[in-house]
């Protein structure tokens, strides 16, 4: 019976450890797509074996990207095979899907890293103490303004090169906001933003739709919403977000302005358990108003229906007195292990996808505005928001959650903000609580 | 007779370094930074004492995973024992297409618990979900299911349950195989009904299956993670989390390694002492044939 006993121990034991040490995937904090399928390649030698390829080094260099859609892998991949056909160098070009970020901190844990990757907006919060200084190269000099703080350090080193930049603001149907009697340009404020969603409400349709079930979509209202609030024209704010010493009892406004919405009901009841297809198909449809996606929302909108009327506003401010800004972040862009065996090759590597022709294709397949000064790219349906912003003077500002908070608070943005679409009657206070109590645990984690 | 035990131990070799890799190593490892407030990727790791270990008591988030916790575990058990029971006795009696019914229900076991869970979102969700459609076409207005954590629990319970109802079936249908005809036989002479057969021959010795399907539901439900994960990833917040989803979710998203790997080890200690207490409890009711 003894035995049997140590058995049954032995076995629960085993099954539960197994359990322990299994792996995972979660829902993605860089990656601002949807889901998408894994995809793997090695820049074939047969493009090295063509006329006029170079011999091959016997060199292979890991990319790892997180960049989805087919055709933006695609052109990723093309890339790499020109590289190799004109260095020899082959590359592995690795997109682990939604789990990138999850992979890349794994691999963080084991000092292990890829030779290059994409940082997604983590270049300097996260990476930086992993990637190499970018401030020789070449194109070092040329990288926008706009953008170039961002991939910069405290320390004055430029750790990632940006082949485009992301730029987002509200995402908005235009032939139901005219169908509501609601003209964009004239959204300044909150309050406007508020009473237009009251008139598309009053048309049976759904103001704002959120696609919960993929958390990142509830995280993003409140980059959005945060910085109009609390970091625009407030330089007392922003340094107390940097030094741990922000009144978090403010956040309730934050959080205040998406309950209200959604007591409005101006948001759609299955916030919480669409996902963001679901979002863009409705928007793709005509059903809704507002979402809060990125310029790659659009492009899948425009997937689904070409003939949709598709733009993008600027943030509202929180009062006349304030200005409207658009968020300002990386989307593609890559830096090279600082230990990495082949930095030589990785960093050729980089500077050919900085090359003007690489980079213009690359950067107008994501429809983005380049990074450097000495690309222009082809951003499509989105030209004429770009440059109407750019001539309207439209200030940009950077992503809240990667300029003002701890690297590992983009859950709880996600979170709260699911906690509060729930009705939870103590959500906004709950919330509020929440964000103080994780933001000193993490400001205590980086010290 | 040294020299032959000498070379058979030697075969313990493979599964003894496996175990220490994939096993020890990990569970001493995840010990160490239980202790730490490590975010699961610095090369910085500070120690913080028992702060993580005292943290679990008081934190509401890991309270409520604990309740899901025990709801998937004991009431999947339940669900899945009972269901099970009645198909093994159900299907034990001789009719045409037998093979074909066992088949049918033990095939939802054969499905990764992951895909089961994103058939389900099809029938659960709100918009275009069969269920809601069923409603539409009784001009009834829809639900959003799964935006309640409690009824998304519920539901996901039921699932867990029903995919794996086949494997209590299974080890039930195999504990009533080794019952020997005569002893119903004999009741029947004695002019038993059939619940006293069942309640006094039946009962007794199929304990040995009743423990082991007891246990491995328990432990699967205990540790339920994929079908979570498909269907609302611990949400709306953290109302639907199991402990597992937990660790994963403050292991990644918040970045609070060192906590996660205090919940593991909080959750690998009440599992084991659950199962073993089960286990345990039916050893003292187990009946020698």
């Amino acid at each position: 019976m003894k035995i049997k006993k140590v058995m049954r121990l032995i076995i629960s034991t085993t099954a539960i450890l197994g359990m322990l040490t299994g792996c995972s995937s979660n829902p993605e904090e860089g990656i601002k797509e949807g889901a998408s399928a894994t995809s793997e390649t090695k820049s074939a030698s047969a493009e090295s074996t063509k006329e006029g390829a170079a011999p091959l080094t016997g060199v292979t260099i890991e990319f790892l990207y997180n960049l989805n859609g087919e055709t933006t892998s695609d052109a990723i991949l093309k890339a790499c095979e020109d590289f190799t056909y004109e260095t020899g160098i082959e590359v592995e070009a690795i997109m682990p899907g939604s789990n990138f970020s999850d992979t890349m901190k794994t691999r963080m844990a084991a000092n292990q890293l890829p030779d290059i990757w994409t940082t997604h907006g983590w270049a300097v919060a996260r990476y930086s103490e992993y990637l190499e200084p970018l401030n020789d190269q070449e194109f070092a000099a040329s990288i926008n303004p706009e953008i170039k703080d961002l991939v910069t350090g405290e320390d004055g080193n430029i750790y990632a090169a940006p082949l485009d930049m992301d730029l987002v603001g509200i995402t908005y149907n235009g032939d139901l906001l005219t169908e509501a009697g609601v003209n964009v340009d004239e959204l300044k404020t909150w309050e406007d933003f508020d009473a237009a969603c009251k008139k598309v409400s009053d048309l049976g349709k759904t103001p704002i739709h959120i696609g919960g079930k993929d958390n990142f979509t509830i995280g993003n209202i409140f980059n959005d919403i945060a910085p109009t609030l609390y970091t625009n024209d407030n330089e007392a704010n922003q340094k107390a977000l940097l030094d741990g010493s922000f009144d978090w009892s403010q956040w309730d406004k934050a959080a205040g302005m998406l309950d209200a919405w959604n007591q409005k009901g101006y948001i759609n009841p299955d916030c919480l358990t669409a996902d963001y297809m679901t979002s863009i198909k409705a928007m793709a449809k005509g059903d809704v108003a507002f979402s809060f996606y990125g310029a790659s929302g659009i492009a899948e909108v425009y997937a689904i229906n070409a003939n949709a009327n598709i733009g993008f506003m600027p943030l509202p401010a929180k009062d006349n007195d304030s200005k409207q800004t658009l968020l300002v972040g990386e989307h593609f862009a890559a830096g090279v292990w600082k230990d990495s065996e082949h930095k030589k090759e990785a960093m050729q590597l980089l500077n050919y996808l900085m090359r003007e022709d690489v980079c213009t294709e690359l950067a107008s397949v994501c429809a983005m505005p380049s990074g450097v000064s000495y690309v222009t790219s082809d951003t499509g349906k989105l030209a004429e928001y770009y440059a109407k912003y750019s001539e309207e003077g439209i200030q940009t500002v950077p992503y809240f959650d990667r300029a003002y908070l701890p690297s590992g608070m983009w859950n709880d943005l996600c979170t709260t903000g699911a906690l509060i679409l729930s009705g939870d009657s103590e959500g906004v206070q709950k919330a509020t609580e929440q964000m103080e109590s994780s933001y000193k645990e993490k400001m205590a984690q980086a010290n | 007779m040294k020299k032959k035990n000498f070379y058979i131990n030697l075969f313990y070799i493979p599964a003894i370094i496996l175990f220490i890799v994939f096993v020890a190593y990990p569970l001493i490892y995840g010990v160490r930074i239980s202790f730490t407030n490590w975010n699961g990727y610095s090369q910085k790791m500070n120690y913080v004492g028992l702060k993580n270990y005292l943290r679990i008591f008081t934190d509401e988030n890991v309270l409520i995973a604990l309740r899901n916790t025990l709801i998937y575990g004991i009431c999947s058990t339940l669900i899945q024992n009972v269901l099970g029971l009645a198909y093994a006795i159900f299907l034990n009696s001789k009719f045409k297409g037998r093979s074909i019914v066992r088949t049918i229900i033990y095939l939802p076991v054969m499905i990764a618990p992951l895909i089961m869970g994103y058939i389900m979102y099809f029938f659960v969700q709100y918009d275009g979900g069969a269920i809601n459609d069923i409603l539409h076409a009784l001009h009834k207005a829809p639900v959003d299911l799964m935006s309640n954590g409690t009824v998304a629990v519920c539901i996901m319970t039921i699932i867990n349950s029903i995919q794996f109802v086949g494997t209590a079936m299974i080890i039930y249908l195999a504990g009533l195989q080794n019952i020997s005809v005569m002893y119903y036989e004999a009741a029947e002479i004695d002019g038993a009904s059939k619940w006293q057969q069942f309640k006094n021959i039946t009962l007794p010795l199929i304990v040995p299956a009743l423990a082991s399907s007891t246990v491995i539901n328990l432990i699967g439900g205990l540790k339920l993670f994929d079908i979570i994960m498909a269907l609302t990833s611990g949400g709306p917040g953290y109302s639907s989390h199991s402990l597992s989803t937990l660790i994963t979710n403050q292991y990644f998203s918040a970045q609070n390694a060192g906590y996660a790997s205090t919940i593991g080890l909080f959750t690998f200690a009440l599992i084991m002492i659950i199962s073993n207490l089960v286990s345990s409890y039916f050893d003292k009711k187990e009946v020698y044939m």
